[in-house]
C-alpha cells in the first residue's frame, strides 16, 4: 500500500479502491515529511485535495478495473504531484460512521481522534446527501473539493499514525488484485536443438505437444540467428499457473541424447540478475537470553519434574516431585487444548494450540519457541532436540506440501513440509538415535533424509517392495526392516548401515504372518518376535529372533515360545528381557537373559499373573507389571536381580505407569480420558511402598519430565556405585532431618489451626452462655444443656434387655 | 407392606412388630421377649481400618456394629433423641420406627404413612415426633404410645421437618413437584385451630431453588435452609425474611446438623465436601473433602470429631463395583480438616449419620435398608493428633 502511494501513478490510486476494502490510514513513509511543502497551510489544502479524491475513488468502486469511471479523471485533474502527499486517509463513505480510523493528527490524543470523527462525519452527512457510492455525484463535488477550500479533512501533518494498514487488514491486502502484465506466464527453455527454418515448423510441433500438456499456449517465439533458431525459445501460457506447473515437470525433460531441457520461468531470470553480486553481511539477530533451560537438572535434592493435566485439560500444572508432597512449580489454566509432551531430554514443554505449538521452557516456563501449525494434532522431536515434526490434518494442499512439517527448533523456522499420503502410524518419520536422518515408508519404498539439508540421502529412496515395518537402532545408525514372503521368495529380516547402505544382516524366515522389531534401548540387541504358521501345526508359533549387534556378523539366536505373547519388553540396560505369556486368566511372565556366549536362559517364570503390560525401570533391574484397565490395576513389583516379587499391590482401574526418569519412582494413574471416577495419580517407590495418593479432579495425564544422558563416564559410574554405602548415610541423614522438619511444620501448623479454632468456640461458648436464661424459659425451666443436668427429672427405669449374640465366621459378610 | 403387618394398626405403646421377616427367621426367640428381638452380631473382624502414611486411617478398634434391620427400602434419615435412650429411623417404605439404641431393640413403629418417609424429629422432652412424607403429609406423633395426633396435608412431599428449641413450633419444607413450589410451613402447637384448619401461621415461599434440608437455628429464632443450588439461606421464624445467605456449596446440601451447643453446623453436599459453619453469622469456618458425594454429616458432642456417610450415588452404585463406591463412614479432625478414620460395613451409600448425644456411640443408615450402631472403642477416646 505505502508503495503504492509513493509511486504516483494512476494506478496505484485505482488499486486503493478495492471493492470493500476500507481504506486504513496509511503509516507516513519516515521520507515523507520532506515532500511536503512546508507551510502550515499548503499542507491542508493539499491534504483535503487528496482526501476528497481518495472519496471518490473509492465511491468509484466496487470494480477497480471500470476505467471509465472518475477516479482516473480526478487523478488527472488533481495531478501526480498531489497523490504524492501522505494523506491518502479515508474510507468508503458507506463506513463513515463508524470509529474513524486512526490517521495523521496533531496530538495523538484521544480529542484529536473526536475531532478527525467530527470532520469526517460532516463529510460523511455531505456524501449521504447525494446518492451514496455514486461515482458521479462523487466527481463534482471531489473537483470542488479540490478548488475550494472546504474543511480539512485530513490529519494535521504531524499526525504519527501508530497502526499500519497490515497490521488492520493484513487478511484483505492478501487478496487484493495484483498488478500483472503476463509476463508470469512466459517461461525460457534452454537446450532446444538448433535448426533452421526448413525442420522449425516441425520442431515447433514436437515443443507445442510437450508444453501444451501444462497448459494452453498463448505465444511462443523462437529466436533466431543466422537463419538457425538460438536454442532457446519462450513459451507464453494463459496463466502462470501452467508455467509455473511447466517448470516444475518439464524441466530436465530428456528430448534426445544431445537435448534435454532446462525450463525456467522468465521472471526469474529477472530476480537472479538483480540479485547483487557482493555478499551482504547478515544482520545479526539479537541474542535472547533464555535462560539456563537445564535449571532443573542442579536442583540440590536432585528431584525431578512432572506435568500433570487435570479438570479435562483446563489445567496444567508442574510439580517437583517429592516424597512428601508434590511441590508445585508452576499451573496455567488452558496452557494447552489438548495434551502436552516433554522434548527427548527434558528441555522443552510443548503444549498443543488450534494454530500450533509452542514450547516452554527455563526456570519461569517461558514461551521459547512457536510453530504455526493450523489444526496440529500430532508432534515428534528429533532425538537430539534439534527438530520438530508437527502433523495437521487440515493443511495439506497439492502443491504445498504442509500436512508434515519439520521445524528447526531453535531458529523457528519451517524446514520442509511434506504430505502424508498413506494411513500410517505415527511417528510417520522415525529418526535415527543422533538425529542425522530420518526415515519414512511408503509402499514398497523407504526413503531417508538426512539433516540439516532435509534432502533425500543420495537423492534417492530405497525400493524395498513389500516393506512392512522397519526401525531404527537406538545405538547406531542401522536400519532394521522386514518384508513377508512372496511366492518363493521367504520372508527376511534386514540390517541395513547408513549412510553406506550395506547390508549387514540378512535372515530369511518361513511361514512368516508378522513380524514385530525390538530393539534393546542400547541398541545391544534386537529381537524379533515372528509369529508363523508352521506346516503340518495348527495356530500361530511365536519366535524370538535375538540378534547380537555388538558381535562379528551379527549372530542370531531363537527362541521359541508355546503360548500366546502377551507383552515383550527389553531390560533398558541390560540383556535381559521380560516377556508375558499366555491366556487369561493364566497369564505367566518369564524373564530371560541373554549370556555373553549367546545362550538364552530362563531365569525365572511367574505363573498366575495379573497383567499386561511389563514396564522396567530406565536403569533396568526392576520391573513393574501391570494389569491395567480390564485388569483392575493390578501391580507386581519384580527385583529381576534375583527375580524376587517386592510387593504385589493394586491401583484400581489403573490405566497408565509411568517410571520417573531415574528409576526411584513409579506413578501409576487413573486417566480421566479413560475412566472418569477416581481419577487420581499414586506415587509409589520402586520397591512398591505407596508415597502419596493425589486425588485430581478430572486428572488426564502426568509425564516425567526426561532427563539428558549422563556426562558422566562408566569409571565414574563404578566410582560411584562402589562408595555408595558412604553417600547413602550422608541422604539417610538428610531425609531424618527433613522428615523431622515436616512433622514439626506440620504441627506447628496444626497448633495455630488448633488455636484459631479454639478461640472461635471460645466466642461461640460465650454466647451460648448468654443464652442461658432464654434457654431455661423457652424448656420451662428444665435444665438441658447437659446430658445429664436435669437428672433429678428422670423417673429411671431399669429395663432389662435380652441380648444374645449371633458370632458370624468372618468373612461371610464382605 | 400391610399384609406383613401384625396386629396394631396405629403403633401402640406396647409396640407392636411387623410378622417376621425372612431374614430373621434364624435368629433364636428368646422368652420373655415381646415381640421380635433384634440381632446383635459380633464382628471378628476389625472394622477401623489402621492408618498408614498415605493417608489412610490411624485408629485400630474392633467396633461391634449393632444391625438394625427395621426396614424394607433405603433408609432417609435416623435421628437420636436429646437424651439419647432412643433412635429414630426413616426409609423410603412408610415405616416409621423408634429403637433403644443402648441394645438395638426396637421399641415401635409409628404407622399411617403411605409413602416413603423422608424426615423425623422429637422434641426436647421426646413427647412429640414428627415425620414428613412422600404421601403428601406432615404427621404428628405421639412418642409414647404412636397414636397419630396430627395430619397436616400438604400438596407435594414434606423433604424436611422439625422442632423448635422450646417444642412448641413445627416446621417442614415441601418439595418443588407437580406444579407446586417449595413453602416453609411454621405451625405452632398451641394454638390447635393452626393445626385443625391446617393453617400455618406462616408459610414462607422459596421459588429459586427447592430446600433439601433445613434445621432450626439456636433458640428458635430462625431456621437454616440447605438448597438444591448449594445456597444456605437463614430464614427468620418470625417474619420469615431471609437474614444471611451464603454459598459455599456447588451443589445440593444433602443434610444440616447442629453441634450439641447449636452454636455451629455442618453440612454435608452433593459436591464431595462437608462444611463447618457458624450458626449465628454462617460464617465458613471449615471444610473437609472426599472423593464422592457426602449424604450426612454429623459433630461429635464432646470431641472435636465430624463423621461423614456418603459414597457413589445411588443410581450409579450398579454400574460400579461396591469397591469403587467408598460407602464408609469417614472421621475428620474439626479443626485440622484431616481424615483420622473410616469405619466401613454397609453396602451402599451412607444416606444418614447420627451421632449419640454422649458421644460414645454413633449410628449410619443407608441406601441398603439396614441402621448400624457403632460403639467406639477406647483407642477411639484415646486418639489425639500430634500437635
Amino acid at each position: 500500500m505505502q508503495d503504492a502511494e509513493n509511486v504516483a501513478v494512476p494506478e496505484a490510486a485505482e488499486e486503493r479502491a478495492e471493492p470493500g476494502q476500507q481504506q486504513p490510514a496509511a503509516e507516513p513513509p519516515p521520507d515523507e515529511g520532506l515532500l511536503r511543502p512546508a507551510g502550515p497551510g499548503a499542507p491542508e489544502a493539499a491534504g483535503t485535495e487528496a482526501s476528497s479524491e481518495e472519496v471518490a475513488v473509492a465511491e468509484a468502486g466496487p470494480e477497480p478495473e471500470v476505467r471509465t469511471e472518475p477516479a482516473a479523471e480526478v487523478e488527472a485533474a488533481s495531478g501526480p504531484s498531489e497523490s504524492l502527499s501522505p494523506t491518502a486517509a479515508e474510507e468508503p463513505p458507506g463506513s463513515h460512521a463508524e470509529p474513524p480510523v486512526p490517521a495523521q493528527g496533531e496530538a495523538p490524543g484521544e480529542q484529536a481522534r473526536d475531532e478527525r470523527a467530527d470532520s469526517r462525519a460532516q463529510a460523511a452527512s455531505e456524501n449521504a446527501g447525494g446518492n451514496e457510492g455514486s461515482a458521479a455525484e462523487a466527481e463534482p463535488r471531489a473537483l470542488e473539493n479540490g478548488d475550494a477550500d472546504e474543511p480539512s479533512f485530513s490529519d494535521p501533518e504531524d499526525f504519527v499514525d501508530d497502526v499500519s494498514e497490515e497490521e488492520l487488514l493484513g487478511d484483505v491486502l492478501k487478496d487484493r488484485p495484483q498488478e500483472a502484465d503476463g509476463i508470469d506466464s512466459v517461461i525460457v527453455v534452454d537446450n532446444v536443438p538448433q535448426v533452421g527454418p526448413d525442420r522449425l515448423e516441425k520442431l515447433k510441433n514436437v515443443i507445442h505437444k510437450i508444453f501444451s500438456k501444462f497448459g494452453k499456449i498463448t505465444n511462443d517465439f523462437y529466436p533466431e540467428e543466422d537463419g538457425k533458431t538460438k536454442g532457446y525459445i519462450f513459451l507464453e501460457y494463459a496463466s502462470p499457473a501452467h508455467a509455473v506447473d511447466a517448470v516444475k515437470n518439464a524441466d530436465g525433460y530428456k528430448l534426445d541424447k544431445q537435448h534435454t531441457f532446462r525450463v525456467n520461468l522468465f521472471t526469474d531470470f529477472d530476480k537472479y540478475m538483480t540479485i547483487s553480486d557482493e555478499w551482504d553481511i547478515p544482520e545479526k539477530q539479537p541474542f535472547k537470553d533464555l535462560g539456563n533451560l537445564r535449571y532443573w537438572l542442579e536442583e540440590a535434592e536432585c528431584r525431578d519434574q512432572y506435568s500433570v493435566i487435570f479438570e479435562s485439560g483446563d489445567r496444567t500444572s508442574i510439580f517437583w516431585n517429592d516424597v512428601k508432597d508434590p511441590v508445585s512449580i508452576e499451573e496455567r489454566a488452558r496452557w494447552t487444548e489438548t495434551y502436552v509432551r516433554w522434548s527427548p531430554k527434558g528441555t522443552y514443554l510443548a503444549t498443543f494450540h488450534q494454530r500450533g505449538i509452542a514450547l516452554w521452557g527455563g526456570e519461569k516456563f517461558k514461551q521459547i519457541q512457536r510453530f504455526s501449525h493450523q489444526g496440529v494434532q500430532l508432534i515428534d522431536f528429533s532425538p537430539c532436540e534439534r527438530y520438530l515434526v508437527t502433523f495437521s490434518p487440515l493443511m495439506d494442499t497439492q502443491d504445498d506440501p504442509q500436512a508434515i512439517i519439520i521445524w528447526d527448533i531453535l531458529t523457528g523456522h519451517k524446514k520442509r513440509g511434506f504430505h502424508c499420503e498413506s494411513s500410517a502410524h505415527w511417528p510417520i518419520f522415525k529418526w535415527s538415535h543422533d538425529g542425522k536422518f530420518f526415515a519414512r515408508m511408503t509402499l514398497d519404498t523407504l526413503s531417508i533424509y538426512e539433516t540439516p539439508s532435509m534432502g533425500l540421502l543420495d537423492k534417492k529412496s530405497l525400493k524395498i517392495s513389500g516393506i512392512k515395518d522397519f526401525s531404527w537402532s537406538p545405538g547406531g545408525n542401522i536400519i532394521a526392516f522386514w518384508v513377508p514372503e512372496d511366492k518363493d521368495i521367504p520372508a527376511r529380516v534386514t540390517l541395513m548401515q547408513l549412510p553406506t547402505r550395506q547390508e549387514i544382516r540378512v535372515r530369511n524366515l518361513f511361514n512368516v504372518v508378522d513380524c514385530k522389531l525390538h530393539w534393546q534401548k542400547n541398541g545391544d540387541y534386537l529381537c524379533v518376535k515372528v509369529d508363523r504358521t508352521p506346516k503340518g501345526t495348527q495356530g500361530v508359533v511365536t519366535n524370538f529372533e535375538i540378534f547380537r549387534m555388538r558381535e562379528k556378523q551379527v549372530p542370531v539366536d531363537v527362541v521359541e515360545m508355546k503360548e500366546t505373547i502377551i507383552a515383550f519388553a527389553w531390560e533398558p540396560n541390560g540383556s535381559k528381557f521380560a516377556v508375558l505369556h499366555g491366556e487369561a486368566p493364566r497369564i505367566s511372565v518369564s524373564f530371560y537373559h541373554v549370556k555373553n556366549n549367546g545362550k538364552i536362559e530362563l531365569i525365572k517364570m511367574f505363573d498366575k499373573q495379573q497383567a499386561n503390560t511389563i514396564f522396567w525401570s530406565p536403569q533396568g533391574q526392576f520391573v513393574v507389571l501391570a494389569g491395567l484397565r480390564s485388569m483392575n490395576g493390578a501391580l507386581a513389583f519384580v527385583d529381576t536381580s534375583d527375580c524376587t516379587v517386592m510387593n504385589i499391590a493394586e491401583h484400581y482401574m489403573a490405566s497408565d505407569v509411568e517410571w520417573d526418569p531415574t528409576g526411584r519412582y513409579v506413578v501409576t494413574s487413573v486417566s480421566w480420558w479413560s475412566h472418569k471416577v477416581d481419577n487420581a495419580y499414586w506415587l509409589w517407590t520402586f520397591q512398591g511402598r505407596l508415597l502419596q495418593k493425589n486425588n485430581k479432579d478430572r486428572f488426564c495425564q502426568l509425564l516425567w519430565r526426561p532427563r539428558p544422558p549422563t556426562l558422566l563416564s562408566q569409571e565414574q559410574i563404578k566410582q560411584i556405585k562402589k562408595d555408595l554405602k558412604k553417600y547413602s548415610k550422608i541422604f539417610e541423614q538428610k531425609d531424618r532431618l527433613s522428615q523431622s522438619k515436616a512433622s514439626k511444620e506440620l504441627v506447628e501448623r496444626r497448633r495455630t489451626m488448633m488455636e484459631d479454632f479454639r478461640k472461635y468456640r471460645k466466642m461461640a461458648q460465650e454466647l451460648y452462655m448468654e443464652q442461658k436464661n432464654e434457654r431455661l424459659e423457652l424448656r420451662g425451666g428444665v435444665d438441658t444443656d447437659e446430658l445429664d443436668s436435669n437428672v433429678d427429672d428422670w423417673e429411671e427405669e431399669t429395663i432389662e434387655f435380652f441380648v444374645t449374640e449371633e458370632i458370624i465366621p468372618l468373612g461371610n459378610q464382605e | 407392606m400391610n399384609s406383613r403387618r401384625g396386629s396394631g394398626d396405629g403403633g401402640a405403646g406396647s409396640a407392636t412388630y411387623p410378622e417376621t421377616p425372612p431374614w430373621q427367621l434364624r435368629c433364636l426367640l428368646l422368652p420373655g421377649t415381646r415381640g421380635r428381638r433384634p440381632i446383635i452380631r459380633k464382628w471378628a473382624q476389625s472394622v477401623f481400618r489402621s492408618c498408614s502414611r498415605c493417608g489412610l486411617p490411624r485408629v485400630t478398634a474392633g467396633m461391634k456394629p449393632i444391625l438394625l434391620q427395621g426396614h424394607e427400602r433405603s433408609i432417609t434419615q435416623i435421628k437420636y433423641n436429646r437424651e439419647g435412650d432412643l433412635l429414630f429411623t426413616v426409609a423410603k417404605d412408610p415405616i416409621v420406627n423408634v429403637w433403644y439404641s443402648v441394645n438395638g431393640e426396637r421399641l415401635g413403629t409409628y404407622m399411617g404413612h403411605t409413602g416413603a418417609v423422608w424426615c423425623v424429629d422429637a422434641d426436647w422432652d421426646t413427647k412429640h415426633v414428627l415425620t414428613g412424607s412422600a404421601d403428601n403429609s406432615c404427621r404428628l406423633w405421639d412418642c409414647e404410645t404412636g397414636k397419630q395426633l396430627a395430619l397436616l396435608k400438604t400438596n407435594s412431599a414434606v423433604r424436611t421437618c422439625g422442632f423448635d428449641f422450646g417444642g412448641n413450633i413445627i416446621m417442614f419444607s415441601t418439595d418443588k413437584q407437580m406444579g407446586y413450589q417449595c413453602f416453609v410451613s411454621f405451625f405452632d402447637l398451641r394454638d390447635p385451630s393452626q393445626i385443625d384448619n391446617n393453617e400455618p401461621y406462616m408459610k414462607i415461599p422459596c421459588n429459586d431453588s427447592k430446600i433439601t434440608s433445613a434445621v432450626w437455628g439456636p433458640l428458635g429464632e430462625c431456621i437454616i435452609a440447605g438448597h438444591e443450588s448449594g445456597e444456605l439461606n437463614q430464614y427468620s421464624a418470625k417474619s420469615g425474611e431471609v437474614l444471611v445467605n451464603v454459598k459455599e456449596h456447588s451443589r445440593q446440601i444433602n443434610d444440616i446438623q447442629l453441634s450439641r451447643d447449636m452454636t455451629m453446623f455442618v453440612t454435608a453436599s452433593k459436591d464431595n465436601t462437608a462444611k463447618l459453619f457458624d450458626s449465628t453469622t454462617l460464617e465458613h469456618q471449615k471444610t473437609f473433602r472426599t472423593e464422592r458425594p457426602v449424604n450426612s454429616a454429623a459433630l461429635s458432642p464432646n470431641y472435636d470429631h465430624v463423621v461423614l456417610g456418603g459414597g457413589q450415588e445411588a443410581m450409579d452404585v450398579t454400574t460400579t463395583s461396591t469397591r469403587i463406591g467408598k460407602f464408609e463412614a469417614r472421621f475428620f479432625h474439626l479443626a485440622f480438616e484431616e481424615e483420622f478414620g473410616r469405619v466401613k460395613g454397609h453396602f451402599g451409600p451412607i444416606n444418614s449419620v447420627a451421632f449419640h448425644p454422649d458421644g460414645k456411640s454413633y449410628s449410619s443408615g443407608g441406601e441398603d435398608g439396614y441402621v448400624r450402631i457403632h460403639y467406639f472403642d477406647p483407642q477411639y477416646f484415646e486418639f489425639e493428633f500430634e500437635a
